[in-house]
């Protein structure tokens, strides 16, 4: 659209200063090159489509949110047959065709856990949902738990499951049920989900009243992140409030991820991140992994500047998107950011073009078709967090042997400031 | 006494406790008895000795309690250098969840707590402790003269219900769990509260609670039926396909409390090819323990019921109706490892020690695990030969744990699957 509104707008006053004839041939010629030019961009387009496609094979590429466990786990949906109700994003097929290599799976634990208990029954359920998967379907899935562990199942052509709590008060205030948790193989938590728990501020709920906050992270908060360091669980800031980020990255002595958010400038909300915590993010040497939902990505629903709406968008373009992964490349740079879907987990509220899991090469084809070279596009697609996720792993192992022991510290003997 | 009345009287006591005379006392010489203990010693020493039930875990967790160095407290029964002396070679560190979670949430956490106790200590102490999992460990751990640690779940509402839950327990090591503590949960009687008319009970097992069994056949996790009902009891073995344990309990006929064993049940864990872990607390092993009459019976019920989630008012409350304990010396614990292989056979009896979860109640010459050492020595006193008494201190339980092992293993190789059974979609009986 861009190139065809230059060309519009510049031909007649070329034509202008020629005569008739040599203003004839000219755009005799045009008219052709025009046509040329069209076949042409056709068959580069075309040409892209098919790179876009190898070089999608070829790279390891990683999704690190997604919400298909909570059916899973509650409805008995088995991942091995294409779902056919429409209501679901996520199977092997389309995983398959989409070039999907390592999924993270949600383990969501509900705030309604933390209110009525069971918050880490629930998730022990949810993660055996996932371990189940991998039971049912070992030719097309694999437990993964490192970062090499993804590489490896990568080559033998199989999806690594990988598990992240979504929701810190998953571990009910114990850091040995977080360590429990690190061992059944989970290897990110989100600090909080939509409730503030007792030791961590959510972005949820920020005007809420009732709720008593900490400010960002309690003591005891602090001392989570820090467990979670020296185990070598990735610590995971979607979801928690500004001041609990910048307490996090205060607090932290490794990389942190964001699982599945995407960019407050271009999209006012409050589970998006500004182009200080972006560029905090990059400095941390981390990695923002951008969500694809609807009311995350429309920068016509929820500009800067104006509040978000009390409804969330339910329509969203492909362009959109990009601008969310262009965006946060410019800010935080190219090694900061990759892909966190939240297939799932969001009401099938997705930007048309990206319906599903199979749809996942269309990033590698848009970003090419911005101009991103090879590389930049496998960072973005699975580099970046394989990076981070082995700093993680070398933080916790130097932590270990250099003497770090497990923390029993217990919520009440540490205050909230 | 004249001495002819003595030697009328040593022959009637012998008479009376029907055992061979060339076993009593009073006939050996110290030489003889230096040159017994020689020997049990040196059998200990070579045999697998394996305990399936102590609570220092409690300690652990809530106390920072170290097992590294040995207590001087007087409080604790378990460290690593008692256990050395002990000749303690598997240890099963209760994962105990207390009924006050059952009624306040948080089971399953508790029991992550616990979890996590044990292999701390195992980190800390590497040298000495080694996490073990299967009966194959045990044994490779042992050859290297390390203490093989495992987990035993007391309490089946640690699984808040779950049969993913249980799965996790085992992904994490727990390889048996008692159905229920002292409390019937919403699947299994106890035999702590059967008499409590405020509880609801469900004659035994709910056909979920027998969906818990299967999976555990499945897993190879130890069913454990100790602190079950009687009804419970015959639910579990009727429904397992595999060994049964009763991992600290002793024999009912010789002290008569519900947490111990009658003799059809012992005959009926020896017929499932399982083992009786005798519990050596006082209260399970006090041959002079009678029945209590229906009325102290009530008032004891009361005292449980009141103070089940304080044990030490309860203790206090318990001694104060019934009064001082009599002695109980080693003898009467030796007694139910007797009675237990007459009648289940001498491969269906072990240690369950209950070391640190019996508020320090224990037989005269059994007051800590350092003294495991003189179980050898009394059974080769009675009688036992070396093979038997080895089956006792390990054997039996080894072979008990990998009969189940093999069990799940075959179970699972003919597609059985994870059991995706819901508490709420089965009838509570």
């Amino acid at each position: 659209m861009v190139d065809e509104f230059v060309s519009q707008g510049t031909y007649p006053t070329i034509v202008k200063n020629m005569n008739h004839w040599i203003a004839s041939f000219l755009l005799l010629l045009f008219i052709g090159c025009s046509l040329f030019t069209t076949e042409d961009s056709q068959t580069d387009d075309a040409k892209l489509r098919e790179r876009a496609m190898k070089l999608h094979r070829e790279a390891i590429v990683i999704d690190t949110h997604n919400d298909v466990t909570s059916p899973m786990t509650d409805e008995g949906f088995d991942l091995g047959a294409r779902d056919t109700s429409g209501k679901i994003q996520t199977d092997i097929p389309r995983m398959k065709a989409g070039g999907l290599d390592a999924e993270f799976f949600a383990i969501y634990v509900a705030a309604k856990y933390a209110k009525e208990g069971g918050a880490a029954r629930r998730a022990m359920d949810m993660i055996d949902g996932v371990y189940e998967q991998a039971r049912r379907h070992p030719e097309s899935l694999e437990m993964a738990f490192t970062s090499d562990d993804i590489r490896r199942i990568h080559k033998a052509g199989r999806l690594a499951a990988l598990m992240g709590i979504e929701g810190g008060h998953a571990i009910e205030d114990s850091l040995s049920a977080l360590r429990q948790f690190y061992r059944l193989g989970v290897r990110y938590m989100t600090l909080t989900h939509t409730n503030t728990n007792n030791w961590a501020d959510s972005a949820g709920g920020i005007n809420n009243p009732g709720e008593k906050r900490h400010g960002g992270l309690s003591d005891f908060g602090r001392e989570v992140v820090r467990e979670m360091n020296r185990l070598g669980m990735m610590v995971d800031v979607s979801h928690v409030a500004d001041e609990t980020f910048q307490d996090v990255i205060e607090t932290t002595q490794a990389p942190v991820i964001a699982s599945h958010s995407s960019c407050r400038a271009l999209t006012n909300v409050s589970r998006n991140l500004t182009d200080d915590m972006l560029k905090a993010l990059a400095k941390n040497r981390g990695v923002v992994m951008i969500n694809f939902y609807n009311g995350f990505i429309n920068t016509e629903y929820a500009k800067p500047g104006t509040a978000a709406p009390e409804k969330a968008a339910t329509a969203a373009t492909m362009e959109m998107l990009i601008q969310h992964f262009e965006h946060a490349i410019k800010v935080a740079g190219i090694d900061h950011v990759g892909i966190g879907s939240d297939f799932d987990g969001v009401d099938g509220m997705l930007p048309g073009g990206m319906e599903d899991v199979s749809k996942l090469p269309t990033i590698t084809y848009e970003l090419l078709k911005r101009g991103y070279s090879d590389a930049d596009v496998k960072k973005v697609l699975g580099e970046n967090l394989l990076r981070v996720m082995a700093e993680v792993e070398k933080a916790a192992g130097k932590a270990q042997s250099s003497g770090a022991k497990p923390s029993f510290a217990k919520i009440n003997a540490t205050k909230s400031p | 006494m004249p001495k002819r009345i003595l030697a009328f009287a040593v022959v009637l006591a012998c008479a009376f406790v029907s055992r061979p005379a060339a076993f009593s006392q009073s006939q050996s010489s110290p030489a003889d008895d230096a040159k017994l203990r020689e020997r049990a010693m040196k059998l200990h020493r070579e045999a697998i000795v394996i305990d399936t039930h102590n609570d220092v875990t409690s300690p652990m967790t809530d106390e920072g309690f170290d097992l590294g160095a040995r207590d001087t407290s007087g409080k604790i029964q378990t460290d690593i250098p008692r256990i050395k002396e002990g000749g303690l070679d598997a240890e099963f560190f209760a994962i105990y969840v207390a009924a006050s979670y059952a009624r306040n949430g948080g089971s399953a956490r508790r029991a992550m707590d616990m979890i996590d106790g044990v292999y701390e200590q195992a980190r800390r102490h590497p040298e000495s402790l080694e996490m073990a999992f299967t009966s194959g460990d045990i044994r490779r751990v042992h050859k290297t003269g390390r203490l093989a640690a495992l987990m035993g779940i007391e309490g089946g509402h640690a699984i808040e219900d779950s049969l993913s839950a249980l799965r996790q327990f085992y992904r994490l090591g727990v390889r048996y769990m008692t159905l229920t503590h002292s409390n019937t949960n919403n699947w299994a009687d106890s035999s702590g509260d059967i008499n409590n008319p405020n509880i609801k009970h469900h004659n035994g097992l709910t056909d979920f609670g027998r969906e818990v069994v299967r999976e555990m056949n499945r897993l190879g996790m130890m069913v454990d039926i100790s602190h079950v009902s009687d009804k419970t009891f015959w639910d579990a073995v009727e429904t397992s396909q595999a060994p049964v344990i009763a991992s600290h309990s002793s024999a009912r006929a010789l002290t008569d409390a519900p947490r111990n064993m009658t003799d059809d049940m012992l005959r009926a864990v020896a017929k499932k090819g399982g083992v009786v872990m005798v519990n050596f607390g006082k209260g399970f092993v006090n041959t002079k323990a009678v029945k209590p009459s229906p009325e102290t019976q009530a008032k004891i019920d009361e005292i449980r019921n009141q103070y089940s989630g304080d044990q030490a008012t309860m203790r206090a409350k318990m001694r104060e109706l019934q009064g001082p304990p009599p002695r109980v010396p080693l003898e009467m614990l030796i007694d139910h490892f007797v009675h237990i292989a007459k009648v289940a056979g001498v491969d269906h009896v072990g240690i369950g020690s209950d070391f640190d979860g019996v508020g320090g109640q224990l037989p005269e010459g059994m007051e800590d695990v350092s003294k495991l050492p003189a179980i050898t020595y009394e059974l080769l006193k009675r009688g036992f030969s070396d093979a038997d008494v080895k089956k006792v201190l390990g054997e039996n339980f080894l072979r008990t744990m990998a009969e189940v092992e093999r069990v799940a293993k075959s179970l699972q190789a003919s597609g059985a699957k994870p059991s995706t059974a819901k508490i709420g979609a089965m009838a509570k009986n």
